[in-house]
């Protein structure tokens, strides 16, 4: 079996994962860099391993990774980390088999998948999330249909919305909860460093001949596949007016997806302090935002895992957690400090930029409810709401409860894509909040691993 | 908020809530406290092999009884998923069979049925075993359950008879007044009864104090595996043969639950590493990850490609002869039942039958002596 000693293992190679490598190998620590995809790059950084960088944002990638190789940082593409063993020791397993790494101090930086919630026929062919039509569209520039319903909130759906129109594949319809204009203008008025970006953003949203504001989908009709969509507006109170719903035909495929869920399964593995925020994805690991030193000794995180505030964020919490990791490791160089005060105020701002996006589109409350009793909510085991309402009325309760009672969160996934949905359903029937229903702790391995890949990766005495 | 009833019972696992039913079917309106989750402790970490198979000779009339009382449960509620696969337990070398004889001698004297299988015959019965074992023992009578539905069976047969779940309440203290109890304190008031069953698996001893109650009851770790969902592949429970020294000294239980996973651990003497709090839910052991997968690719080498899905821990709770600690303790009205041992699945229906015997002031259809929770005391003063 492999076996790496390094000064600093980064985990995720996304924006910030890449920043923190290169700040750190640039300081002299030695560094590794795990990423489970074919290359580095994350979701904002995406690399198309067949047609090269065809656009700015995986240019600016492939400059990163370049960097990165430069500044000494080996790289291990395809290597998913899957546990964390008491005395430092990280194994992941790539195609070749198990690599172990005893690294001196971790930065992770996992990033964040499309948080989701149920709807009656989400588990219909041809309904996604916009990030996986985002990425089919990045990857093989195939378009995920040719009438395409995009919907949800926040301006990620306007990215995918340029993106569609970059492969001649714009969207038929966009379907947005939030109708915050002026609070946008607002915003934007604060950051102007931010409004060309914007510009073009809304640019693609406008593109869309059907932009429906203050809408959600309530429903996805269809026998075989996704044929229509119905809709409904959100009423002053916030909450979805079905009364009012309206029926969309031909649309053969709906992108759907309410932000991003940080990726906290090696965080919370590590022990790291999570804390939560519906508006920031959820549950997120809470991070130094002078250091990215999160609250475990030697554990720095960056990026989307710290709570989601997009590429910018990402790239200079990264930077910062790599400086600090590697300054805490004796690798100091002159104008560090500097640098590092430079960073904290940046990161500050775009933070707080990220932050309130966030908080200007949530998820509208109850969302959670479009789910019928005989939707299924944990695709996995197929666990209907109904079954989980059942069990939570019998007398159990949180996420935990929902899960030994039905077995919600006990398949494939271990809830990654249901968590969310659960916790909101959980609270709701038992009258607590989200955060009071906890979430479905990550334990070894973080994702399935081959039995004869673990049995070789804990072979001999170590402890 | 005060809240009366004739019984409290402190805690659902599978013993609290099998005595939640037990008293509630006897006529009694019943609380029933839980800190966390019902079932989330122990019993919902359960692999839940119901049988009787190399466990304990003295027990072997209440064993006998449980394995009736259990399928007696699946006739009536048939919700848990309780299946009579029966047992193999596997010997790894020619020397461990005089220990299996032993046992079936013991077993078949007190009626039971068990056999020793050459591997063509175990082959038969399991025939994706193709490890190179030596031989196995059969025991035809072992059943599983899943432990979730099973708990959430019995917490529903008590509330079906009146029983009321509380979930989320920590019991702090026990109340007594004019040396009888009075109920208990909780995180989110006081509940009163004549009547309180401590049922609380590794936290039973904490409680029990607050009374003056003193319970020989520790922590021990305990550690499992689950692949992901696969096609039928194992059909029955499949052990190591109890022996001195034999298969490494350790223990060993694999099975199919219904949902495909396959669960399995193996503990080698020496494979029971890093202490822990029992309430902090460390990650499992590196060298107890090895072991398992190692036990299971040795009996099932084509499953060498499956995926591990993911691994628990927790406490159990367990005393000095690793009996219960089931009956009166401390003042009038107050009783006991927990100090599993690791095998207090199979046993929880017979722990709450004596609670309720004793309560109702009536003999058990097994003896009880053996689970007297002052035993140990009786003893160190003699
Ligand atoms: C589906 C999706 C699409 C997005 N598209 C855009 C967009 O178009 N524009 C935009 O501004 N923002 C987008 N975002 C937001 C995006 O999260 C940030 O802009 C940015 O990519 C965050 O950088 P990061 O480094 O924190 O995480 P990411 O870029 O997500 O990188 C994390 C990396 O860590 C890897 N990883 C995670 N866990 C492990 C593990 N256990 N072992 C090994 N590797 C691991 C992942 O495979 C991934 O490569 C998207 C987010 C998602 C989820
Ligand atoms: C991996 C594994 C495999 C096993 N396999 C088998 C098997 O095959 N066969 C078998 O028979 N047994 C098996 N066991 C053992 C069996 O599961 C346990 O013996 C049994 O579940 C114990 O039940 P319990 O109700 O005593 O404990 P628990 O399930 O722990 O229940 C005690 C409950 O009391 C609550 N509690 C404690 N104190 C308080 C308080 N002060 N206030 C409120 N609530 C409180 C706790 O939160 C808990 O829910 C296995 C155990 C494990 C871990």
């Amino acid at each position: 079996m492999r076996r790496v000693e390094t000064d600093i293992l980064v985990v995720g190679g996304g924006p910030a994962g890449l920043s923190a490598a290169i700040a750190a190998a640039g300081a002299g620590a030695r560094v590794d860099l795990v990423d489970a995809g074919a290359a580095p790059g994350g979701q904002y950084w995406m690399q198309d391993p067949v047609a090269g960088a065809t656009s700015q944002q995986a240019a600016e990638g492939s400059t990163a990774i370049a960097s990165a190789r430069a500044a000494g940082v080996a790289i291990h593409s395809g290597a998913e980390v899957w546990a964390a063993f008491p005395g430092g020791e990280i194994m992941a397993n790539d195609a070749e088999g198990p690599i172990t790494f005893q690294a001196r101090s971790i930065v992770v930086a996992s990033g964040a998948q499309d948080r989701v919630y149920p709807f009656p026929g989400w588990t219909l062919p041809g309904v996604m999330t916009p990030g996986a039509g985002q990425r089919l569209a990045k990857l093989g520039k195939t378009a995920p249909g040719r009438r395409i319903a995009l919907a949800g909130n926040g301006p990620f759906l306007y990215a995918v919305a340029a993106t569609l129109a970059s492969i001649d594949a714009t969207p038929a319809l966009l379907v947005e909860s939030g109708r915050a204009r002026a609070a946008m203008l607002g915003l934007l008025a604060r950051h102007p460093a931010r409004i060309a970006e914007a510009v073009s953003l809304i640019a693609a949203a406008r593109a869309v001949p059907d932009w429906r504001r203050g809408h959600v989908v309530t429903e996805a009709l269809g026998e075989e596949r996704v044929e229509a969509v119905r809709i409904a507006p959100i009423d002053e109170r916030g909450t979805v007016d079905t009364a009012r719903s309206e029926r969309i035909d031909g649309i053969d495929a709906l992108l759907v997806g309410w932000g991003f869920r940080p990726m906290i399964e090696l965080t919370a593995l590590l022990r790291c302090r999570h804390a939560y925020d519906r508006a920031l994805g959820g549950w997120y690991c809470v991070a130094s935002p002078s250091t990215g030193l999160t609250s475990v000794e030697g554990v720095y995180a960056a990026g989307e895992v710290t709570g989601i505030a997009g590429s910018r964020p990402a790239r200079l919490s990264g930077t910062l957690a790599g400086l600090s990791a590697a300054a805490a490791l004796g690798f100091e160089s002159a104008g560090m400090e500097e640098r590092r005060k430079g960073l904290v105020r940046a990161l500050a701002s775009a933070r707080a930029f990220g932050h309130a996006l966030g908080r200007l589109a949530p998820p509208p409350d109850g969302i959670a409810d479009l789910a019928r009793d005989d939707t299924i909510v944990c695709r996995c085991e197929e666990v209907t709401r109904g079954e989980i309402v059942a069990a939570l009325a019998e007398g159990t309760r949180a996420v935990a409860g929902a899960k030994m009672w039905t077995r919600a969160g006990m398949g494939r996934c271990q809830g990654r894509i249901c968590g969310s949905a659960v916790a909101e359903i959980a609270a709701a029937e038992t009258g607590t909040s989200p955060a009071a229903a906890g979430f479905n702790p990550p334990r070894i391995p973080l994702r399935p691993v081959p039995l004869d890949v673990i049995l070789e990766a804990t072979r001999g005495s170590a402890p | 908020m005060v809240n009366r009833a004739d019984a409290i019972v402190v805690g659902a696992g599978v013993v609290g809530a099998a005595v939640a039913a037990a008293l509630s079917a006897a006529g009694r309106r019943v609380t029933v406290l839980e800190q966390g989750v019902p079932g989330g402790a122990v019993s919902g970490a359960s692999l839940a092999c119901i049988g009787t198979h190399m466990m304990d000779e003295e027990e072997l009339p209440l064993l006998a009884w449980c394995c009736d009382a259990w399928a007696a449960l699946d006739a009536q509620a048939p919700r848990f998923e309780y299946s009579r696969c029966g047992q193999l337990r596997f010997l790894k070398h020619d020397g461990e069979r005089r220990s299996a004889e032993t046992w079936i001698g013991i077993e078949r004297a007190a009626g039971l049925a068990p056999e020793l299988l050459e591997p063509d015959a175990v082959r038969r019965i399991e025939p994706e075993l193709t490890g190179p074992i030596v031989a196995a023992t059969w025991s035809p009578n072992s059943a599983v359950v899943n432990p979730f539905l099973a708990v959430r069976t019995l917490l529903d047969a008590a509330r079906s008879g009146g029983a009321g779940i509380v979930a989320g309440a920590a019991a702090t203290r026990i109340l007594t007044a004019g040396g009888r109890v009075a109920g208990v304190e909780t995180a989110v008031g006081r509940f009163e009864a004549p009547l309180v069953v401590i049922a609380g698996g590794p936290w039973t001893q904490d409680l029990a104090a607050t009374a003056g109650v003193d319970l020989p009851i520790v922590p021990r770790k305990a550690q499992c595996l689950a692949t992901v969902a696969t096609r039928p592949v194992i059909r029955t429970v499949v052990g190591a043969c109890k022996a001195e020294g034999g298969v490494d000294a350790g223990y060993t239980q694999i099975q199919q639950a219904a949902s495909g996973q396959v669960l399995f651990n193996t503990v080698l003497e020496g494979g029971v590493t890093a202490a822990g709090g029992r309430d902090s839910v460390p990650e499992v052991d590196r060298a107890f990850v090895h072991d398992s997968v190692d036990t299971l690719l040795f009996l099932f080498p084509r499953l060498a490609a499956l995926d591990l899905l993911r691994s628990w821990v927790r406490y159990e709770a367990v005393t000095p002869d690793d009996r219960f600690l089931t009956g009166p303790a401390g003042p009038d009205g107050l009783f006991v039942a927990a100090g599993d041992g690791g095998t207090g699945f199979v046993r929880s229906l017979g722990m709450a039958r004596i609670v309720a015997d004793r309560i109702a002031g009536k003999e058990s259809p097994f003896r009880d002596d053996i689970y007297r929770p002052d035993r140990f005391v009786e003893r160190a003063a003699a």
